[in-house]
């Protein structure tokens, strides 16, 4: 039955789902062979109709196909051969592919037109908002409105790579630039998401009324002091005034985001979670970035402001120059002994 | 009986040619004359490159939106070349540096954009732009050659020349995309992506 289909079904033209079944066997010309399987279409079970609908289509479809292939051989062993139809037609079928595929990558491209509200801004909300970020806010009794966007958060992120890139450098030699890039993007971003990720889950558990692109922002805008603090103590380099300014900046920006957490919470042990381990996670950061390379720009410290030793020292054997009380003529010492006599008293 | 016959215009004993070339073919050429000129053909335009380095260089003139409708990377590519060459003079062999940084910075500056403006943007269109507005850090570099950029004075003049680059950057941007007011949201990134090269030259 089916290799009588065949011949058959290449010659039916497109009727075939229709309900023509005498009809496409006057159509198939090309055969003598009556297909006796499209005789029972007047069968009145509509469910049968619908198998044998699918099955045609089907069959259809495997015929175009063979069809197409006959078609190929035909010309290649045919009298119209231009030599190169073949491979054009390859090709053809490869470039189609090819495309089908680039555009099913490039429909991916579609879905970042989603994030493309978040990015709506003016420059005048961005800096209030960065201004905002520092200012925490004492009412706690409604839900506090959180701005969702994502260009002020990535961009303090970015600058935070940045500054941490500059601090590195200025502690550190040119040799390892691209782990520092690697380190500093790394250490950023997955901060920013990581934590943002944690503290959801932790306020999906804790019942807080916040949306991910809502925590990705606040805790965006809460880098906004790290930057300034670390901005400012990568150049002035003095341990006291890092303290201060951890406390009080990162302290500020960490009290904004706890006040807005905690007005979206219900529940005082929830509230204690959330907002506690938040303030620790968010202190604990700007800790960690500070003392990860401080201590390389203290050792830099040592060797440029320590001692001032002159590059090529020869002492000389006897050293009647170096105590103090001993005079000797200047025609006598030379500057290198002069030097050490120097280095010797002012200590 | 003969008839007069009439003159046989068939082709008998004539093959059929298969393929009568009734177009010129491109492969065979067109007379040496008609070729278009090589630079032309390249796409490389002389006038246009020109046009947009005065416009990088002067911050203050203002851009002419349609200049950028061609993409053109012959530009950009000799000044990330001569950027390269430049730091190598100074003794840092950082050209994989200079071009990894360049085509990631391009991705990054290209996704913002789109993002951010109503019509889309090319690549094409970014890399040309960010890589002519490269210019003035090659007098930064060039600079660096001589003198040590480690003082006041170097980080007053990396400041000028980060906030030169971005400026320019950003007014073809918004010129060429009609992003008013947004000026500054577009030179942010920018100055980000230029003091990474400048963190380059300096360190």
């Amino acid at each position: 039955m089916a290799t009588t289909a065949a011949p058959a079904g290449g010659a039916r033209s497109g009727a075939g789902p229709e309900w023509g079944g005498f009809e496409e066997n006057i159509q198939g010309g090309g055969s003598a062979v009556i297909d006796m399987e499209n005789m029972d279409d007047t069968s009145g079970s509509s469910f049968e109709d619908m198998g044998e609908l699918h099955q045609r289509l089907r069959e259809e479809e495997v015929d175009a196909d063979a069809a197409a292939a006959e078609e190929e051989d035909g010309e290649f062993l045919g009298m119209k051969g231009f030599k190169g139809q073949l491979s054009r037609q390859v090709a053809d079928q490869m470039w189609q592919a090819g495309k089908r595929q680039a555009s099913r990558a490039f429909s991916l491209y579609a879905n970042i037109d989603i994030l493309r509200p978040y990015f709506d801004v003016e420059p005048a909300q961005v800096r209030s908002r960065l201004l905002e970020s520092m200012i925490p806010i004492k009412m706690v009794n409604f839900p506090q409105k959180i701005a969702g966007e994502l260009y002020g958060p990535l961009m303090l992120v970015f600058t935070l790579v940045a500054i941490l890139l500059h601090g590195m450098k200025t502690s550190d030699t040119i040799i390892r630039e691209g782990t520092l890039m690697g380190t500093a993007i790394g250490t950023c971003f997955g901060y920013w998401l990581g934590v943002s990720s944690f503290i959801y889950f932790l306020a999906y558990l804790c019942n807080a009324q916040i949306t991910m692109l809502q925590m990705l922002a606040l805790l965006g805008y809460g880098l906004f002091g790290h930057c300034i603090v670390l901005f400012v103590t990568y150049n002035i380099h003095l341990h006291a005034l890092f303290y201060v300014f951890w406390l009080l900046v990162g302290g500020l920006s960490t009290l904004r985001m706890v006040a807005v957490l905690v007005s979206r919470t219900v529940g005082p042990t929830q509230r204690l979670l959330l907002c506690g381990t938040l303030a620790a996670l968010h202190m604990l950061f700007l800790l960690y970035l500070h003392f990860a390379y401080h201590k390389v720009v203290e050792g830099i410290l040592d060797t440029l402001e320590g001692p001032d030793i002159p590059p090529m020292q020869r002492v000389p054997r006897d050293v009647p120059a170096a105590l103090p009380a001993a005079r000797l003529s200047a025609i006598v010492l030379n500057a290198t002994a002069k030097a050490v006599a120097v280095t010797l008293q002012s200590h | 009986m003969m008839q007069p016959q009439q003159p046989y215009t068939g082709q008998i004993f004539q093959p059929t040619q298969a393929y009568t070339p009734t177009t010129p073919q491109p492969f065979y050429g067109n007379s040496f004359e008609d070729e278009p000129p090589l630079l032309e053909e390249l796409g490389i335009n002389f006038d246009h490159i020109w046009q947009k380095t005065l416009t990088v260089l002067h911050p203050l003139k203002v851009a002419d939106g349609s200049i950028m409708n061609e993409t053109d990377l012959a530009g950009p590519m000799v000044f990330c070349l001569a950027f390269g060459a430049t730091l190598l003079l100074a003794g840092k062999i950082q050209f994989g540096y200079v071009y990894g940084i360049s085509a990631i910075g391009c991705l990054g500056m290209f996704c913002l954009l789109n993002l951010m403006s109503m019509t889309g943007v090319s690549f094409g269109c970014v890399a040309s732009v960010l890589g002519y507005c490269l210019l003035p850090m090659i007098l930064l570099s060039s600079f660096a050659v001589i003198f040590s950029l480690q003082g006041m004075v170097g980080i007053i003049l990396t400041a000028g020349i980060i906030g030169w680059c971005s400026f320019s950057a950003s007014k073809i941007f918004i010129s060429a995309l009609a992003m008013e007011g947004q000026q500054l949201l577009v030179a942010y990134p920018c100055a980000l992506l230029y003091g990474v090269f400048a963190l380059i030259s300096v360190f």
